[in-house]
């Protein structure tokens, strides 16, 4: 999976590729199925769910620019113990923000934010992709790869908060009336929402792809040049 | 240069970048974190001490002398008497920590001189797993040990489903080393502080 992100086509390779590829077509939750442990134990709420997210983002934008950086300097036999040494800094740095931040936050997410180093994301993306890309493109990628996992984080945790508690971020939707879903808020209710976003996700996908497979058919019935 | 002075000398460039970072945040980030972890106090107070309507700081001297303090930003060992609206003393929050399966586990808990036991237990910080050690701030049937659990006998942390005596902390089942340091913590707690406590009864009853 990893083959398809770090090996973009040579030449045709824009500025902005690796954000959007992060973001949507390489999403690392509903395309690549990584960080698994987070997007179902964090994900009972919109808001925990998004913290989450941003705080994976700032991991991967800060971790990704400074493997790339040292990136010609590291012995290649040394590399991946560098590349845990500043994601862990970049975690800690991350726990002590959250900390000053809101203690709320850190209360939802505090045992779960060390963990962050654990995430297969961040070092797919340090070896996949940071150590053998300059800076910007690196950055991007960990920036994009980041809100595309807050985007699914927070897919996930609307379905869940709403089914599962009958609110949005905190405001009662249905009124007093609405018997919540709480299977949703527990464990089982992270596989099944994961479930129906994957689905989605995959059954779009194909459609989309059907429907590109037909636009280049006809446009070559035609004799259009495609591109 | 030989390719392993390479390595440990890019290592030791790496590690202490790193390090750098990590304290320029730290520095950079206590005073707020620290605000913020007095707010947690107070609210556990007023959990721990339902009706709570006045509360005296007290520190407490290497003597086992009290002092007032201020605020409750106050540094050093702490007592924290709440009082009812008329005056009377409704427990002693006390705050103690040990280390857990993860890290240290800080925790309040209430206690109550006059019944002698332990009425109410709260995290403060933890850092255990999610899903397993962080259930001894959550666990319904944990927190239960909790509010009437013996402390004129060395407090005790047994195997699940074994609890016998008042004074015995029933486990939580896949968390016994949280809980088993729940148990060291309070047992550890309540021996330095509550013979500081019978020693100073009639000043912090009056709350001056």
């Amino acid at each position: 999976m990893s083959e398809i992100s770090c090996h973009p086509k040579a030449g045709a390779l824009k500025t902005s590729d690796p954000f959007v590829n992060g973001l949507w077509k390489q999403n690392p939750v509903f395309v690549q199925v990584l960080g698994m442990c987070p997007t179902l134990a964090i994900t009972n709420s919109v808001r925990n769910a998004f913290a989450m997210g941003l705080a994976t983002t700032f991991v991967l934008f800060c971790s990704n620019g400074l493997i790339s950086m040292v990136r010609n300097i590291v012995p290649k036999q040394v590399r991946i113990a560098t590349y845990i040494a500043i994601i862990a800094t970049s975690v800690t740095v991350v726990d002590y923000l959250v900390k000053a931040i809101s203690i709320d936050v850190y209360k939802a997410l505090g045992a779960y934010i060390p963990l962050i180093v654990a995430n297969c994301i961040i070092l797919e993306r340090a070896e996949a992709f940071a150590g053998k890309k300059p800076v910007v493109p690196a950055m991007l990628d960990g920036f994009g790869m980041g809100l595309g996992f807050a985007f699914a984080l927070t897919c996930l945790g609307a379905v869940r908060e709403v089914l599962g508690a009958g609110t949005f971020l905190g405001i009662s939707l249905f009124g007093p009336h609405f018997e919540p879903w709480v299977l949703f808020l527990l464990p089982p209710g992270g596989f099944i929402s994961l479930a129906i976003w994957l689905l989605s996700f995959t059954l779009w996908r194909e459609r989309a792809e059907k429907r590109k497979q037909a636009s280049v058919v006809v446009a070559e019935a035609v004799g259009v040049e495609v591109h | 240069m030989s390719n392993s002075l390479k390595m440990i000398r890019m290592l030791g460039a790496v590690s202490l970048l790193c390090g750098l970072l990590i304290v320029v945040t730290h520095v950079n980030t206590l005073a707020r974190i620290r605000h913020n972890q007095e707010v947690i106090m107070k609210e556990s107070v007023a959990q721990l001490l339902p009706g709570i309507q006045k509360q005296v700081i007290y520190g407490v001297e290497n003597n086992g002398e009290l002092t007032i303090k201020a605020g409750i930003e106050s540094e050093g060992k702490r007592l924290i008497a709440g009082y009812d609206g008329g005056g009377k003393l409704l427990g002693v929050v006390i705050e103690g920590s040990e280390r857990g399966y993860a890290d240290v586990i800080t925790a309040m808990y209430a206690y109550s001189p006059e019944q002698k036991t332990v009425t109410g237990f709260s995290v403060i910080e933890m850092r255990e797993t999610p899903g397993l050690g962080d259930r001894i701030n959550k666990d319904a049937k944990f927190l239960e040990n909790f509010k009437a659990l013996d402390a004129s006998h060395p407090i005790k942390t047994v195997k699940h489903g074994t609890k016998k005596e008042p004074w015995e902390i029933d486990a939580i089942s896949g968390a016994t080393i949280s809980s088993r340091a729940v148990g060291r913590l309070l047992d550890k707690s309540v021996q330095e502080t509550v013979p500081v406590i019978e020693k100073n009864l009639e000043r912090i009853q009056r709350g001056n």
